[in-house]
């Protein structure tokens, strides 16, 4: 094929992507970096100012709450999503009648807008006019009639039903994939060596999804961290930012305190604890590669 | 051999009974707060407080009516598809056209600069999201649709190119090969040879960009201030727990927003799914 191992042709054809990658991916993390050294407020020149947001970070009790917050969600959607999420799929990788259907209805939640996830659930949520709330003190359980969101404490428990419910299917469907690349033989094979069923789930099926459950877990650990528009609008953060998670914070004070440097800062902490998690997710993809 | 024919019949029955019955509640559970809403957005107003769990007593579209009055949703489909054509067609044919030097050409670079695009993945958006603003008021387009455009192909381009190659390099170069002793020249190899067979994937790749373009928020909000610009995820956010306006209204225009994303889901699920498991994580 001579006629593109010319380098020219090459440089030409890889230019388009190369550029609007390096331009819209690449030099922003460098610009992010630059930014969280320096005092800009938007106006006037660029001042450095060293370390001094870094320091501002560590002792800025808001930050630790959002940090809190967002390992609350964390917590939650690891706990909660992903045995159930394990579970589910091992009931709907059975053959039945309408499972297409169903699964179909139960992965809806995935590709819906996040904004629009978000504005359905406050109306659930709501502690005065919500649908929960009314649900609870028509059958008589005033008491547990909480405040679900835009409480103190709550909220991100909350947060973590919703993304929960945002992400079951996904999540689910991910283990049905690798529950289908499980040969079926093994799985005769142990019955035939007499496994029961228990047996089988815990020395056979788990051990062989190791990598998908590796995929998963990186896939909330980083869901989680990306959680933005069910904040905004849940509870916009409030009250008194008590709801706010690292994304929402930094969003907060870079776009509506303009406090560019500090917003930076916290948004090159967000990237690092992504990377370090994400890593784990390009080593299997590196290691499929070679495959 | 059927595993589980020693299991007595009725303990069989019960099982399968039992698997039903917990598919169904689950999925109904899953399904509530879609099906509540789309409920509400038949009901007046007094109906939806008092009788909040039920079917409408009449289907009335008087909520829609007022909803499209309210909030111009026309606009806003309108404005979200001006940001998606351009968004998916120059996205896809630069990344495959790029996916198809890097997947079909050994040269020195080749592996670094593949690692160096799929890295893109692990970028989380809102460390861009000042950046990207930055530039913006620094070009001069802020407030406009190409301001929008042009990160969401960057965006889209660490998934796309891992489709991408991940197909091409599957692809008997061999054909290739006779092509060219054929005479084929270099875009008859494209658009005659390898995109006929490739369609699937490049059919995967367009839903999956195609939702991830139709729902993005954090970049829309904050390059986007003009209302007459508003995306779809924009005008959403106007609704946010207005209780003072119209309870019916919100569900109403909540439900024409949802309603076509369920259609898309139900005729591509299967490339839907197949674009979420295999790249698995974006944006």
């Amino acid at each position: 094929m001579f006629w593109f191992r010319k380098k020219s042709i090459i440089i030409f054809m890889l230019l388009p992507t190369l550029t609007l990658y390096v331009l819209y991916m690449i030099i922003p993390i460098i610009m992010s970096l630059f930014f969280s050294f320096t005092g800009y407020s938007g106006i006037g020149k660029i001042d450095f100012s060293g370390l001094e947001n870094y320091i501002k970070m560590l002792r800025d009790p808001l930050f630790f709450n959002s940090l809190k917050n967002t390992f609350i969600i964390l917590g939650f959607a690891f706990f909660i999503l992903l045995p159930c999420a394990f579970l589910l799929s091992l009931l709907l990788n059975k053959k039945m009648k309408g499972i297409n259907i169903a699964k179909s209805l139960i992965f809806s939640p995935a590709i819906i807008a996040p904004i629009i996830v978000g504005l359905i659930w406050t109306f659930i949520l709501d502690p005065y006019k919500g649908l929960l709330n009314m649900f609870l003190e028509r059958v008589g359980l005033d008491f547990l009639a909480l405040q679900w969101i835009g409480g103190k404490t709550l909220s991100p428990y909350s947060m973590g039903v919703v993304y929960t419910w945002q992400n079951l299917g996904f999540i689910t469907i991910i283990f049905i994939a690798g529950l289908k690349i499980i040969p079926k033989e093994i799985n005769e094979a142990s019955m035939i060596d007499g496994a029961t069923p228990r047996q089988e789930l815990f020395y056979i099926t788990i051990p062989l999804l190791k990598e998908t459950f590796i995929i998963n877990i990186v896939l909330i650990v980083a869901g989680s961290f990306k959680i933005f528009e069910i904040i905004v609008q849940l509870t916009g953060g409030g009250p008194n930012y008590l709801s706010e998670s690292l994304i929402t914070y930094m969003y907060f004070i870079t776009f509506q305190q303009s406090q560019y440097g500090y917003g930076m800062v916290i948004a090159i902490v967000t990237f690092l604890i992504s990377i370090i998690f994400f890593s784990f997710y390009l080593i299997i993809i590196m290691r499929r590669d070679k495959e | 051999m059927d595993s589980i024919s020693y299991i007595p019949k009725a303990r069989k029955f019960f099982w399968n009974f039992l698997k039903y019955i917990s598919v169904i509640v689950i999925t109904f559970m899953v399904t509530i707060p879609f099906l509540w809403m789309m409920f509400s957005s038949f009901k007046t107003d007094v109906e939806i407080l008092t009788n909040p769990f039920g079917l409408p007593e009449t289907f009335s579209f008087g909520n829609y009516i007022s909803a499209f009055q309210k909030l111009n949703i026309p606009l806003f489909y309108k404005n979200t598809f001006i940001i998606v054509l351009p968004t998916l067609f120059f996205g896809t044919i630069i990344t495959f056209i790029s996916s198809f030097v890097l997947s079909m050409i050994k040269f020195k670079y080749s592996k670094v600069l593949y690692f160096f695009l799929i890295s893109g993945l692990a970028i989380p958006v809102f460390i861009l999201l000042f950046p990207i603003f930055f530039l913006s008021a620094k070009f001069k387009i802020y407030n406009l649709y190409i301001a929008l455009i042009l990160p969401y192909i960057a965006i889209s381009i660490p998934f796309s190119t891992l489709l991408f190659t991940g197909f091409l390099r599957g692809f008997p170069q061999e054909i290739i090969e006779a092509a060219i002793i054929d005479g084929c020249g270099l875009f008859s190899i494209c658009t005659k040879i390898v995109l006929p067979i490739i369609k699937p994937t490049i059919l995967t790749i367009l839903i999956f960009n195609l939702l991830y373009v139709w729902n993005e928020y954090p970049l829309a909000v904050t390059l986007i201030g003009d209302k007459n610009l508003f995306t779809i995820s924009l005008g959403a956010t106007i609704l946010r727990g207005r209780w003072d306006i119209d309870y019916g209204a919100i569900m109403a225009a909540g439900t024409s927003i949802i309603i076509p994303q369920l259609i898309i889901l139900m005729f591509l699920q299967k490339y839907i799914i197949e674009g979420m498991t295999a790249g698995a994580v974006k944006g």
